[in-house]
């Protein structure tokens, strides 16, 4: 029996009291204790960022790796041993500024990872630079006169790069978030959650009261409707839709690789060479 | 030139099938017994230009491509008049002394001196065997094997192989080579030569193929790379062998992906490399960074090629060693392993995925495009290696630190999946346990300790190095020191000097970093040290100087192309008379 105390970390969290990653290390931890993966199963992955500071604060196997990179090496954790559940965390810069060529093939390639982003629309650990998904106007320390930059649409981008499941969360709403991250962790393909996370220090435009006036929970009629989810990642404004947009099943990567699909990397014998190895070079 | 030796060079453009009949003939030769050097000389186009390939076989040991050229196969009027032309050494290769093979079409070029021409119907001879004009090729083959006094059967098998087995096409090409083989000798004089053919076969192969068996023979798992000449032949080899090896390779969005995966792999527990040129490791620098940080194995194939920038991308140089040495913020302990030949190139990179684990710690391997693109002859491999996975933990281990202070540096790791052992591997600055300590917790004591351990695996690495390998240094006036894939040409220019009476001999480093301190004492009393190497800041000499703080010379080529033994053993002997 897996409980919530069994991913508590021994550090204490560094983030800003009321931060929105709070209840997505909640969400994240009772989520695996509800499925059952024991932490010694579980390897949570982050770039560099507020957000990724996560896996210090989490009793699991935890990477806090490169700004951006964090998708690169969950895959390959992945890759080597499927029998782990892997998720990778970050934030909106990570992602969607540094990493974004990652986010895609990795979408692109389906690989069997739950890639979550606390979406906070600023650069946090940084003290505030407008950040990808920053909207049209927003003032910042880099953008005094206020960002002139059309703000990135992860769900839109998330979907066109092919993700097989695209959802987007509210930290405010810990229950549905729950029950979102859920679903992508048993999706089996790359999960995609969006999490608006109102950064309380330095993004005061889009604060909790900002997300508690838009939000709206939305319910798909058919997961499997890409147009229909297209459509909904491009509702933004007086409301937002929070929930999950897209849900198909693919074969996942690994499962196409000649070699990997039929045993897991970490089980396969090393190949002994032999002189018939080599029978090519004479 | 010696009768013991022969040098055969096809001339022609690109898309001329220079390099296809060049590998006809090498492996003529190696399954003749012969040892065999081919050089490959390119461009970065499709179709055009000028390219030619070299073979160099004897009996006796061959260490570069040689001085002098034997037999031309002339593809083309260009090829016929430069590879003749005695003004014209491009690069350092040397114009034909002996039979140019060409086609009787080719005819009002200046006649050389040095040169017999044997003008053969090849078009012709061709013509009457297949409708493929590249098989003219193979005509000119047969004439040239004839020329030097090749059996034709092992001709004919080396086709069929080249041609897949004994279909039309294989028997066509069979055919025309034979109608070329019996031109020649029905209607010239064959060279004088002595050469010992056998039935042994010896192995033929290159760089990038001996960094794949190395890795593979060393555990290799998985190999995640992107395109980059002249990286790519390492790439092309693992990725063909996939299925047999049992391997895992991807070729993702970039290189910086590329390094990270390995990474996370190796993290797994899972041994995995990847490789490329400058350009992609230099994408690949943070993250090696992180590998050192995080102690996390991992081996980096770095093939380099004339830089700097896109550089010259068929063209050879030993221009990254500032770069690889430099690569990263901040001190790590790294290892840089440069193998001076093919073979060497197998065992360096097996050892590489043993140091990388045992260490903890980013290795690299440094190859060339010479190296990596020229084949050589093996004449075995010695398969028999055991795999050291380093210090691991146990499952459950009471109090586990994953950077634990040790006397060598080595902690035990943890792998994903094991109970009872989970804790976070950090890019931050961290505590013995994994925890952060770069922000508000910073301890200057304790960021002192953990560098020291880090730093402390090299020493625990230098105690463990083999000796240093010389060549006819015991007795040497004149130490040359050489790095890396210039061992071969350095030796035969030795051997030069000695039979001018220069005692001359070879310090050869395929362990450039950390350098093993016996390299002082073999600096030692020497009238002179002179360093050769492929670049232009003579990047390697500043590392010996600055580690042995000795005065040398210094030997540098940067046009793009590899040394030649001849024109070195003369900027040898001037620098040593000076």
């Amino acid at each position: 029996m897996v409980t919530v105390a069994d991913f508590n970390g021994t550090v204490k969290p560094d983030w800003c009291p009321a931060c929105g990653n709070f209840a997505q290390l909640s969400a994240i931890k009772a989520v695996l204790a509800e499925l059952g993966i024991e932490p010694h199963n579980t390897v949570v992955v982050s770039g560099i960022g507020c957000s990724s500071n996560l896996p210090e604060f989490i009793k699991a196997y935890g990477f806090h790796g490169l700004h951006g990179r964090a998708l690169p090496v969950a895959s390959a954790v992945k890759w080597a041993n499927p029998k782990l559940t892997v998720i990778a965390y970050g934030g909106d810069g990570d992602g969607f500024f540094e990493g974004t060529q990652h986010f895609y093939h990795t979408a692109k390639r389906n690989v069997d990872i739950t890639y979550i982003v606390s979406d906070n629309q600023i650069f946090g650990l940084t003290t505030g630079q407008a950040s990808p998904t920053s909207e049209i106007g927003f003032k910042s320390k880099t953008t005094p006169y206020g960002n002139i930059e059309e703000p990135t649409n992860p769900l839109t981008f998330g979907l066109a790069a092919g993700a097989t499941f695209v959802a987007r969360g509210f930290s405010g709403d810990p229950k549905h978030l729950n029950e979102i991250i859920k679903r992508g962790i048993q999706h089996r393909g790359f999960s995609f959650i969006d999490v608006m996370s109102p950064c309380v220090t330095f993004n005061k435009l889009n604060t909790y009261d900002y997300f508690r006036k838009r939000v709206y929970k939305y319910e798909a009629k058919d997961l499997t409707d890409f147009s229909a989810a297209y459509k909904i990642s491009q509702e933004w404004g007086d409301k937002i839709p929070i929930g999950i947009f897209y849900e198909k099943t693919e074969r996942s990567y690994i499962d196409m690789d000649p070699v990997a699909s039929q045993t897991p990397m970490i089980d396969i014998e090393p190949v002994k060479l032999n002189e018939k190895l080599v029978e090519e070079f004479l | 030139m010696s009768k013991e030796e022969v040098v055969i060079r096809i001339g022609g453009a690109a898309g001329e099938g220079v390099q296809s009949a060049g590998s006809v003939v090498a492996k003529s030769f190696s399954r003749t017994g012969l040892s065999v050097m081919t050089y490959n000389y390119y461009q970065d186009i499709v179709r055009g230009g000028q390219s030619w390939y070299q073979v160099r076989a004897s009996h006796n040991k061959v260490r570069s491509q040689g001085d002098g050229l034997d037999v031309l196969i002339a593809l083309n009027m260009d090829a016929l008049v430069r590879h003749t032309n005695p003004e014209i050494n491009e690069g350092g290769a040397s114009p034909l002394s002996g039979i140019a093979i060409f086609d009787t079409s080719l005819t009002g070029y200046k006649k050389q001196d040095k040169v017999i021409y044997c003008p053969v119907p090849l078009s012709e001879i061709a013509g009457k065997h297949s409708k493929v004009s590249l098989v003219k090729n193979t005509v000119a083959i047969g004439a040239a094997m004839a020329s030097i006094g090749m059996s034709f059967d092992v001709v004919a098998d080396v086709i069929r192989d080249q041609f897949g087995g004994k279909g039309e096409v294989a028997e066509q090409n069979v055919s025309a080579a034979k109608e070329g083989y019996d031109y020649f000798t029905q209607n010239f004089k064959k060279l004088d030569k002595s050469l010992n053919f056998t039935n042994k076969k010896k192995y033929l192969l290159g760089g990038g193929e001996a960094v794949g068996l190395g890795a593979v023979n060393g555990g290799l798992r998985m190999y995640i790379g992107y395109p980059m000449t002249p990286a790519s032949s390492a790439l092309h080899y693992i990725s063909s062998h996939a299925k047999d090896f049992n391997l895992f390779v991807k070729v993702p969005e970039d290189e910086i992906s590329a390094i990270n995966m390995a990474i996370g792999a190796n993290y797994a527990g899972l041994r995995a490399m990847t490789g490329s040129s400058g350009g992609g490791f230099s994408l690949m620098v943070e993250a090696l960074g992180m590998a050192g940080m995080l102690e996390i194995p991992l081996v980096v194939y770095e093939a380099q090629r004339s830089g700097p920038s896109t550089g010259l991308p068929t063209k050879t140089e030993q221009g990254d060693l500032n770069l690889v040495l430099g690569a990263s913020q901040g001190d790590f302990p790294r290892i840089v392993l440069a193998p001076r030949n093919v073979y060497d190139t197998f065992l360096l990179t097996r050892e590489a995925m043993n140091l990388a684990e045992k260490y903890q710690t980013p290795v690299i391997v440094m190859s060339d495009l010479y190296l990596a693109e020229h084949l050589e002859t093996v004449d075995k491999f010695d398969f028999n290696f055991k795999i050291d996975h380093g210090l691991r933990a146990q499952d459950n281990m009471k109090n586990y630190k994953r950077y634990e202070y040790t006397e060598s540096g080595i902690s035990p790791r943890a792998i994903p999946g094991q109970p009872g052992l989970m804790h976070n591997e950090d890019s931050d600055e961290h505590s013995e346990s994994g925890d952060v300590v770069s922000d508000a917790e910073t301890d200057p004591k304790l960021r002192i300790a953990i560098m020291e351990k880090r730093m402390r695996k090299l020493n625990s690495y230098i105690k463990e190095m083999p000796p240093t390998d010389t060549y006819r240094l015991d007795d040497a006036e004149y130490a040359i020191v050489q790095w890396g894939s210039t061992q071969g040409v350095v030796e035969e220019a030795v051997d030069i000097l000695r039979n001018k009476g220069i005692k001359a001999g070879v310090i050869e480093i395929n362990r450039v970093f950390p350098l093993n301190p016996d390299i002082a004492g073999l600096l030692k009393n020497r009238k002179k040290i002179v360093v050769v190497e492929n670049n232009f800041t003579g990047q390697f000499n500043r590392l010996l100087k600055s580690e042995f703080l000795v005065s040398t010379s210094l030997i540098r080529k940067f046009d793009g192309e590899a040394f030649y033994p001849g024109a070195l053993a003369e900027e040898l002997e001037q620098e040593i008379k000076r």
